[in-house]
């Protein structure tokens, strides 16, 4: 493991990934640094979630090489699970085991992963339910929470295992409006802590209000990125002041 | 005249007790037998191998298409032909393991299938194993929903070993016959063995009942709900 502060968290070179003919990522090279809060943005099928789903090897690649903590990801490598064990991930379906109840979906992991003993991750858990705001739910289970709260419980699971990296993958989408602050609140709190994160969204407020960078990406590849202030201000590429202009104005 | 005449079989009742207790053996070790056979051919039907999902699916085919009584003579008849002699129990044990694990197959395959895509992901994302995935999240889910359906191939594995008589197995169809055919009660043997199958059938369905309810309130991880 890398512990040279200057190198980055996430490195990726060159990265290339096809489904059979159909090309989603075609050349993406993307440095990150820790504690950065990277937002990914752009139409829908552009590439951006199945980036997030590279980095952790839930899809492998076709070109071009990832390296997250110095070791590079090889998703058919037995190396694999040593590396998702330090990212978390937040999926737009939530994806929490239904036969578990909340505490138990955070425990999970640390204890029969980890090996953690059952006892401090059970306290570490209460915590992360404080932090998540939802201390009075930690013995639902999935189905008697909402969506909102189903997300929460996703986050504090996701960060049971101490993760160096946090990936969103429109942690936001598949939610009722009125639920989608309670998300964007525990997400900008993860922020302030000095997390890295790299979150896939539409909330272009979240990500001009938390995100360090902001990435448009469009065809595979990454077209703008840079302070999301200034992209949102005043976009470089037509494309990204087109894609910008349909989602501010309305 | 036809007189009903249960007591007229009570000299016959001394080896139905150990005739009872072979078909319960016959039957509890076919299922637990064709559980795993089910779960492994449910494994290879839902594979990503070509190879495995093909032979998962022929199994299931040939199995499920071939009368369970012609199994039995294929195994024990069929199979002493070309010289290889396996005895009546086992014969009938192989047979019902194969015909009952190719039902399971479907019925694993079935729950296997129910699981959402995003739980495999979840489970990955955390850096489980696939033994931890399939161990802590899957086959829990799965069980859930298999639950009810494996009680009813449960009773058909019971009730299916009464074939075992045909080869000469001493289990209670046997004990059956030769009660009928020695009192000439045939009926009253014939209802007796009706009483005992039900009871036998509702003895291994209890089992899985309670056993499935242990299973489900045992806390998954160390500590309490």
């Amino acid at each position: 493991m890398s512990t040279d502060p200057s190198s980055p968290v996430l490195r990726i070179e060159g990265l290339v990934k096809r489904y059979g003919p159909h090309l989603v990522i075609d050349g993406v090279d993307l440095d990150v640094a820790a504690g950065q809060v990277v937002v990914f943005v752009g139409p829908s099928g552009t590439g951006k979630s199945t980036l997030l789903r590279c980095v952790n090897g839930l899809e492998d690649i076709q070109g071009g090489r990832i390296l997250f903590e110095g070791q590079p990801v090889l998703s058919r490598s037995s190396a694999i699970h040593a590396v998702r064990r330090r990212i978390g991930m937040i999926f737009q379906g939530f994806n929490l085991y239904p036969h578990l109840t909340a505490l138990q979906n955070v425990t999970l992991a640390p204890v029969k992963v980890l090996g953690e003993p059952a006892k401090d991750v059970e306290e570490r858990a209460r915590g992360l339910f404080r932090k998540v705001r939802l201390e009075h739910r930690a013995h639902a289970f999935p189905s008697q929470l909402s969506g909102g709260e189903q997300q929460r419980v996703a986050i504090a699971r996701a960060l049971a295992m101490n993760p160096h990296l946090l990936m969103f993958d429109e942690p936001t989408s598949a939610l009722d409006p009125e639920t989608v602050g309670d998300v964007l609140a525990v997400m900008e709190d993860l922020a302030r802590e000095g997390r890295t994160m790299l979150v896939v969204t539409h909330e272009i407020g979240f990500a001009r209000h938390v995100g360090d960078r902001m990435i448009f990406m469009d065809g595979g590849k990454i077209v703008e990125d840079r302070p999301p202030e200034e992209m949102i201000a005043s976009p470089e590429n037509p494309r990204t002041r087109q894609f910008l202009g349909s989602i501010l104005h309305h | 005249m036809y007189e009903f005449n249960l007591a007229g079989l009570l000299p016959y009742t001394g080896p139905l007790p150990r005739a009872i207790v072979l078909t319960l053996w016959l039957s509890t070790l076919s299922i637990l037998l064709s559980v795993a056979v089910g779960v492994l051919g449910a494994l290879c039907r839902t594979s990503t191998s070509l190879i495995l999902r093909w032979i998962g699916g022929a199994y299931v085919e040939v199995l499920r298409n071939i009368p369970l009584l012609v199994v039995i003579y294929l195994i024990f008849f069929g199979l002493a032909q070309v010289g290889l002699r396996v005895d009546g129990f086992n014969s009938a044990l192989i047979a019902l393991t194969l015909n009952a694990g190719a039902y399971m197959t479907e019925i694993f395959r079935g729950g296997l299938t129910a699981i959402p895509r995003g739980q495999y992901e979840a489970a990955r994302s955390q850096g489980m194993t696939g033994y931890q995935l399939y161990r802590y999240v899957v086959f829990p889910q799965v069980f859930r929903i298999i639950y009810a359906p494996l009680g009813n191939l449960m009773i058909g594995i019971v009730i299916g070993s009464s074939l075992a008589s045909v080869i000469g197995v001493e289990e209670v169809t046997t004990w059956m016959r030769r009660a009928g055919d020695e009192t000439f009660r045939y009926m009253e043997s014939f209802l007796a063995v009706g009483v005992i199958y039900v009871v036998l059938a509702q003895t291994i369905n209890i089992g899985r009942i309670v056993t499935g309810r242990w299973l489900l309130s045992r806390a998954p991880i160390g500590h309490r709900r």
